[in-house]
Formats: structure tokens, sequence, C-alpha cells
């Protein structure tokens, strides 16, 4: 009797989920739907947003680029899934591409609409494209079908490793709000047949105002992002250093008048095509001195373009707090940090990796 | 038909219960949205100052538990007499209506905004309140016996927040300024809704007959409110570390958006594994809240001391059932009147925790001077 009782519950409640009856009303059957992996959002000129992205991006089928001009984000999702046969899901969007442009005016908002949707991760790419990444694609879509998942994988590739300034959108979100910091972005740019990486925007507020151009970004990255590179290519002393580690120690006087500083890089000499012996001490210390001084030029350099454009985003504004003190506000750091002197003091440790030159 | 029995007491449980049952109430919603009242780091301070306030308070529910008034209704009837019992039963119905309306729909809300976003919240509700049916209808007993399972399938998810520790989520300015340098209303509320967050022991005083060792229930609860400060600590600086204090405050579920952003290699929004599992929380306190409920409403209606019915307990279970509903319906879902739901719940949980233990000591004490 309690069997039956028991078994009649269970029944009306499977034939309740299996019914019209059910909760659940959005489909997700993986035959009906197309989970994109980007969204490149551009501006058309008439205040509507341009959307693209590429579908399907999984099946083994012709993937095609698929566009649309509208007014919000959401309703580009929207205008998507009438406009193709599987319906675009974005639970699994990894890369929002941000036209130069639109970056320009603020991108606060379009970053709200992604940040508030629960089904898309946090770990979502913000990329800043100069040029038409639309034609990009169009043009390589024929020789690599995958290149949506190509793109993610580089991302997540120097996420990892530095190198490149790559930055998803809560970190984006913690810069953007907090007042000591400003947030940097990667760009990229698109022709006909390349998407390569320029350097990292500089964004005051939500607006992207300057870019570091390659060169600087180097510097940018040892003594910002990642602390590592690679490879720090210095083409005008003709030497290649490698796998160079750093460790940065900023201090401010305490009127905030003066930043001092400290880099001391770790490395090895990995190429040298200049004139000098370098298996000699005295003139591989010559050269370690010229590495020094042009370092310490570029940095100063840097810095002063970042004072130049009022933003911060090494978060230097931080070495102002304290445990104790009354924080001082934005417009007050700004302030100190427009007219700050700036003092950069390298050291370097490298050697040479060969006993054969020369 | 086996009889059904619901407060029957054959053992009596030790003082490990006492700690998990304790310690789960502490934790169970007010932690998940705790950082973005807190917000400001030197609300660290706060934690800490109304977790020691809180032994204190617990030092004194102790007091109540080693008087001989600690015996269920009959302790009651002994200390208060019939009729003020009844009152304060029938007020108790209120407040508890109002504290497992919150919780549900607070609870509810997230896995309505992270798991089921197109789904009519009204099913979680009618969902959550089936299990506890099913729970609660085995007796108070075996509902307390699954405080164990509870406790041991949720605390560890403590550890996935360990990760935030460290660089280069972890900066120590994210800590400062440490101290305060200035103190406004909404630091008063953060205190006050720290205390309403730290209530719940004192609810324990309807369970006094099925826990045991009266004269270690003081370290039980020290220990309780230990691990739940100490939770609290973690999961505030954790969340200081990783929003930052101007970014904390325009987080909704704060706690939430930490665990979506961990990484997994099998599984991609761990969020919602854990949030089920958090659930499970959720259905304890439920059941004993319905078990809370029709106790209560059967003092109310003057029939403690007979025998418990299915049906009593199933018009209970479905006026809560349905005020829940009514309570979502009405008020819930538009969001504006939710946060005066949430206020009335934080001022009655503060007040609670304030006012009862004191109250059970002060009128032992006025009783003992009167015989």
């Amino acid at each position: 009797m309690k069997q039956l009782q028991r078994m009649l519950i269970i029944g009306l409640i499977g034939i309740l989920g299996m019914t019209a009856c059910s909760p659940f009303v959005e489909n997700n059957t993986i035959e009906e739907i197309a989970p994109v992996i980007f969204w490149y959002i551009k501006e058309t000129g008439d205040g509507k947003l341009k959307i693209s992205t590429l579908a399907p991006p999984l099946v083994k089928e012709q993937k095609r680029l698929l566009t649309q001009e509208v007014h919000l984000l959401k309703q580009g999702g929207k205008e998507f899934n009438l406009n193709y046969y599987r319906e675009l899901k974005n639970g699994q969007l990894r890369m929002l591409l941000l036209d130069e442009k639109i970056s320009k005016k603020g991108i606060r908002q379009l970053v709200n609409t992604v940040l508030t949707d629960p089904a898309i991760s946090q770990r979502l790419y913000l990329v800043i494209v100069t040029g038409d990444l639309d034609d990009y694609i169009n043009y390589q879509l024929t020789k690599q079908p995958d290149l949506d998942y190509f793109l993610y994988r580089m991302f997540k590739h120097y996420e990892k490793q530095g190198d490149i300034n790559i930055v998803n959108l809560h970190q984006f979100m913690k810069k953007l709000y907090s007042p000591y910091a400003d947030p940097v972005l990667p760009i990229f740019k698109a022709n006909h047949d390349n998407f390569s990486y320029e350097g990292t925007a500089l964004f005051k507020d939500d607006r992207l105002i300057n870019s570091i151009q390659k060169r600087q970004d180097q510097i940018f990255q040892l003594i910002s992002n990642n602390y590592y590179l690679k490879t720090l290519a210095l083409p005008s002393l003709s030497v290649s250093l490698g796998k160079v580690r750093s460790k940065v120690e900023m201090a401010l006087n305490h009127d905030y008048s003066i930043l001092t500083m400290k880099v001391k890089l770790e490395g090895r000499i990995e190429e040298y095509l200049g004139g000098k012996n370098i298996r000699d001490r005295n003139q591989f210390a010559d050269l370690k001195r010229d590495i020094i001084s042009y370092l310490e030029a570029q940095s100063r350099d840097l810095l002063k373009d970042l004072q130049k454009s009022k933003v911060d985003p090494l978060q230097i504004g931080t070495l102002t707090l304290t445990p104790f003190s009354r924080p001082m506000s934005e417009q007050e750091w700004f302030r100190h940090w427009e007219k700050m002197q700036i003092k950069v003091v390298y050291e370097l440790d490298i050697q040479p990796l060969t006993k054969v030159m020369r | 038909m086996t009889s059904f029995s619901l407060y029957d007491k054959t053992t009596s449980f030790g003082s490990v219960y006492t700690v998990f049952i304790m310690n789960r109430i502490q934790v169970l919603y007010f932690l998940l949205i705790m950082p973005s009242f807190l917000v400001h780091p030197y609300m660290i301070w706060g934690i800490l100052t109304v977790g020691l306030l809180s032994q204190i308070n617990l030092f004194l529910l102790s007091k109540w538990f080693h008087s001989r008034y600690a015996g269920g209704y009959q302790g009651f009837v002994d200390l208060l007499g019939d009729k003020p019992v009844r009152i304060l039963a029938f007020l108790s119905l209120g407040l508890l209506f109002i504290k497992i309306a919150v919780l549900t729909l607070g609870i509810g809300e997230i896995v309505y905004q992270y798991i089921f976003p197109s789904m009519n919240s009204n099913w979680f509700v009618l969902f959550i309140f089936l299990i506890c049916y099913y729970i609660a209808s085995q007796g108070m007993e075996k509902t307390i016996q699954f405080v164990v399972i509870v406790f041991f399938s949720t605390f560890w998810i403590l550890i996935a927040f360990i990760p935030f520790f460290f660089p280069p989520t972890a900066a120590i300015h994210d800590l400062y300024p440490l101290f305060p340098t200035e103190w406004s209303r909404d630091s008063w509320r953060g205190i006050l809704f720290i205390g309403s967050a730290f209530s719940g022991p004192e609810l324990l005083v309807f369970l006094a007959p099925w826990l045991k060792p009266k004269q270690t229930i003081l370290k039980s609860f020290t220990i309780a409110n230990m691990i739940s400060t100490m939770e609290y600590l973690l999961l505030f600086i954790a969340s200081l570390f990783f929003f930052g204090s101007t970014y904390l405050n325009k987080i909704k579920f704060p706690v939430i958006d930490m665990i979506r952003y961990l990484q997994s290699p099998f599984f991609e929004r761990i969020e919602i594994i854990l949030i089920s599992i958090h659930l499970v929380v959720l259905v304890f306190w439920l059941s004993i809240f319905l078990l809370y409920f029709y106790g209560a409403a059967r003092v109310v209606v003057g029939t403690a001391t007979k025998k418990t019915t299915r049906l009593g307990f199933l018009i209970s279970w479905f006026m809560i059932v349905s005020g829940v509903m009514i309570v979502n319906e009405w008020f819930w879902k538009s969001g504006d009147k939710q946060i005066l739901l949430l206020n009335l719940q934080i001022w009655f949980g503060a007040f609670t925790y304030l006012f009862v233990p004191v109250s059970l000591l002060a009128v032992m004490k006025w009783k003992g001077r009167l015989s």
C-alpha cells in the first residue's frame, strides 16, 4: 500500500516534469544550439552597434561570419537567432573584441551588460581591435576554419605566460572601479591577412585614450604585467636578452613629489650582433651599462607618457594607502601624480650564454 | 499505518551535534551576501567584535541550558506559565514565518539568478519544501541526525576560497585602511547586519530536550561560534582581495561570483554545483523550522501534550508553503520590496539573538527570587 503511494507520487512528479507543466522553458539540445566563442563589436556611425560572430563554432560544417546592426548588445544576440537555423548561446563566450572607435567613447555599459549575464564567464577576455576584423575573418575562413578557437587558445596561452597583456572581464572591472588604478587592455591590429599584437591600450575611466606601442610595451610588461619576458629585444644595442625576470620596487617620498622605481632584472644574453667582445670583462661592463641606461631612459619615458595621459595603470596610487590614514580621493591622487618627479634605477644581472663569441 | 510521532525523544545528542547545528544556522544565508553589506576593510574588526559579543550572549544562553527549565514545552510552562507561553508561541509563529520566507526566497533568488533564470521561482519553493516535508516527517531525531551529513557536505567548500589569498589576486593594499577613518550610519548598519548574521543559537532553546550534555554546552557553543567567525572572516577578506572595497559594493552576490571565477578542468560552472550543495543546509534548517512551526502551532491551539497527527503537520506545511509563495509573488519578485523584507529579517534576527537569552535569564532570576 505504502509502496503504491510512493510510486504514484513519483509518477505524478515525472508527468509534471515531462509535460507542458514543466518549470523549464529553455531548450539546450546540443543539435539545436550553437555556443559562440566571441563577439566582435563595432560602431556603424549612426549610433548603432555592428556585432559579428562565427557560427557554428563546434560542428564540422562550413562556418560563416554572421553580422548584425543593432541598437543593443542583447538585441544583437536575438537577431542572430532569427537569422540562423541554430540558436546562438552565449554561455561559452570567451572573447569580447571591441573596436577602437567604440572604446574611445567608453565601454562601461557594454561591459556591464556582459558582466551581469550569469551565463557569461568572468574570465571573458577583453581585446581592443584596430582595423577591420570582419575582413580578416572572411578572408581567413577558407584557409583556417577553426579560427575563433585558435584565437581563444592564443589569448589563453599568453595569459599564463605574460609577454602580452591579456586582461579578463573581472580584472578590467576591478581596476575600473578602483580609485587608484586604471584598466589596460591589449590592442590587436587586423587587416586583410594579419591579426597582430600592437601593444597596450590605456584607459582613463572607461575610455581608451592612449596606447603603449610595441617597443615600450616590453618595458611595460616587465614593470607591471607578469614581471617576466621571454625575450627582451633591444635592436638599438644589437642585443637580445632572454628569460628576463624582473623585480620591481616602487616608493613614494613623504609628500608624494618623487617616485623612485628600482627594477632588478635577471636574465641572459641570448644574442649579440654588436661590435664589442663580450668575453672581455671591461667591454661586457660597457654593454651592461649601455643596456641599463637605455632601459632607464625608456622606462622614464614610459612613466612620463602615463603622467601626461593622466593615467595610472601601474597602481602607483596604492602606495599612498596605509592601515591608519584616511585614503586620499582619486582627484587628489592624480593631482600629485601629474607633477611627480620620477627616478628610475635599474640593476642588471646578466650572463652571456656561450663562450664562442669572437 | 504506522504511528506518526514527530517529537519523540529516545536518545539525546552529544556536543558535536550542537556545534554542527549552531554553526550551520549562522552561516546559512547571510554568509553569502555579507561582503556587499560590510564593504569596508575595517569591518574585519566588526566581525571580530560581534563574534566576541556573541560569545557573551552564548554564555548567558548556556546558563539557561544548565537550569532545570531547559526541557522543552514543560520547561517553558514552568518558567513562564501557560498563558504567556501560548502568547509567545503565537508571536514566534510570525517571526518564524518571516525567517523561513527570507531564507527560502533569499537563497531561491541565488538559485534563480545563477541556475534556473527561466524558471518560475515558485517551483523552487515547492520542491524545496517537498524535500523538507519528507525529512521533517521522519521526526525530530532523524532530522537532527541529518546535520552530520549537512555539515560535512558543505564545510569543505571553504577550501575553494584559499586561492584568493595568494597573488596575483591578493594584494595587501586592498585591506587598507584597516581602521575606520570615519563612522557613518552605514557602518552601524554593517554591525547590525553582522549581529543578525550571528543569530541563530537562540533557536537551539527549543532543541534543548534533545541536546544532552548540559555541562559541556558552553564549550560547544564556543567552538561553533569560533568556526562561524572564522568562516565570516575568511570569506570577507577573500572577497576584499578579489573585488577591492570600491567594486565590492556594486556586486549583489560576491561569494557566488568568486566561485564563478574559479576554474576546473572538468566542469565550467562550479557555482551551480556548489550552490546546489549549499541548498542541503537550507533543507536541513527548513525541516527543523517546519517542526518548530508545527510545534508552536500546537502550543497556540493548546494541543501541545496530545499526539502529533499527519493532518496537522500537513496543514502547517501547507500554510508555510502557500505563505512563502504569496510573499514571493507580492513582495519578493518586485525588487524594491525585497530589501524591506531583508531589513526586517536583519532587525528581527539581531533583536531575537540579543533578547531571547537575556530575557530568559532575567525571568529565571526573577522567578528564583520569588520562590
